[in-house]
């Protein structure tokens, strides 16, 4: 069994990542490699759907870190939802829960990125 | 009758493709230790980084090395030892976590040693017969520790 698969979708303009497994040194790559082709596309609204994701080391904070500037420079916005106990522990002792919008589930993270009074 | 606590020795390449047998064989100690799931999976973790740091700041990449973990339930405390023989790091020349700083300059330095740190409730390293020794101890709640 791979130790990471990352699924992904769009959903009204915005890209879906679905991490499954945990994501450490040796499989960063592959969570990097999906943030790399969503942002080769122009695409710079991104959900990172953690249901499946057991854990994140340094090195999966570090992609994300090495990436967040370019999506925000683009306008956009890299946004997590559906973390588990030990993934929203590890954000919140790095204090990254004061750098990343996290919400409770996939949709509410989708349509925080609706213009304001767009409706539901 | 007492039954007898488990320790285990685990000596691997110095290779990232492992880090998810030493994820593996952390958690299930951790859980036959009495530690629930989630506490479990950040035992783990902290494991990976002190794993992830030898590879690339004592061995600086190299493949061909050896790692030694020992993992060991003492009773009242859960216990990992992390021993290479490659160049010595002084954990305290890890820069130490600037929040500030990770946006403005990307910097993620630190953050491994950080989590282990905010883990568990001891990390110390030291020097012994020409090795380097990062011991990573929890302790449990008395509950679990009989």
């Amino acid at each position: 069994m791979a130790e990471l698969t990352v699924e992904t979708r769009d959903v009204e303009g915005v890209t879906l990542l679905y991490p499954k497994g945990f994501i450490n040194a040796h499989t960063v790559r592959v969570f990097e490699g999906e943030i790399q082709k969503a942002l080769a596309q122009g695409q710079f609204k991104i959900v990172v759907n953690c249901a499946g994701l057991a854990y994140i080391a340094s090195a999966g904070l570090g992609a994300i870190m090495g990436a967040i500037e370019e999506i925000r420079g683009n306008g956009g916005d890299l946004r997590l939802a559906n973390l588990n106990e030990t993934v929203r522990n590890i954000f919140e002792i790095l204090g990254f829960n004061r750098l990343y919008h996290i919400y409770p589930s996939e949709l509410e993270a989708i349509t925080s990125f609706r213009p304001a009074g767009a409706g539901s | 009758m007492r039954a007898r606590k488990p320790s285990l020795t685990l000596l691997i390449p110095s290779q990232t493709s492992f880090l998810g047998l030493v994820r593996e064989v952390t958690k299930k100690m951790a859980e036959s230790a009495g530690f629930a799931d989630g506490t479990a999976d950040r035992l783990a973790l902290a494991v990976d980084e002190a794993t992830t740091n030898v590879i690339e700041h004592a061995y600086h990449g190299a493949g061909d090395c050896e790692i030694e973990l020992r993992i060991e339930d003492r009773g009242p405390e859960f216990r990992v030892e992390v021993v290479d023989s490659g160049s010595t790091v002084d954990p305290r020349a890890v820069p130490r976590v600037d929040l500030g700083r990770y946006v403005s300059e990307r910097r993620t330095g630190g953050l491994g040693v950080h989590l282990m740190e905010k883990i568990m409730d001891s990390v110390t390293f030291r020097r012994s017969a020409r090795r380097n020794v990062c011991s990573l101890v929890k302790r449990k709640d008395p509950a679990a520790a009989r």
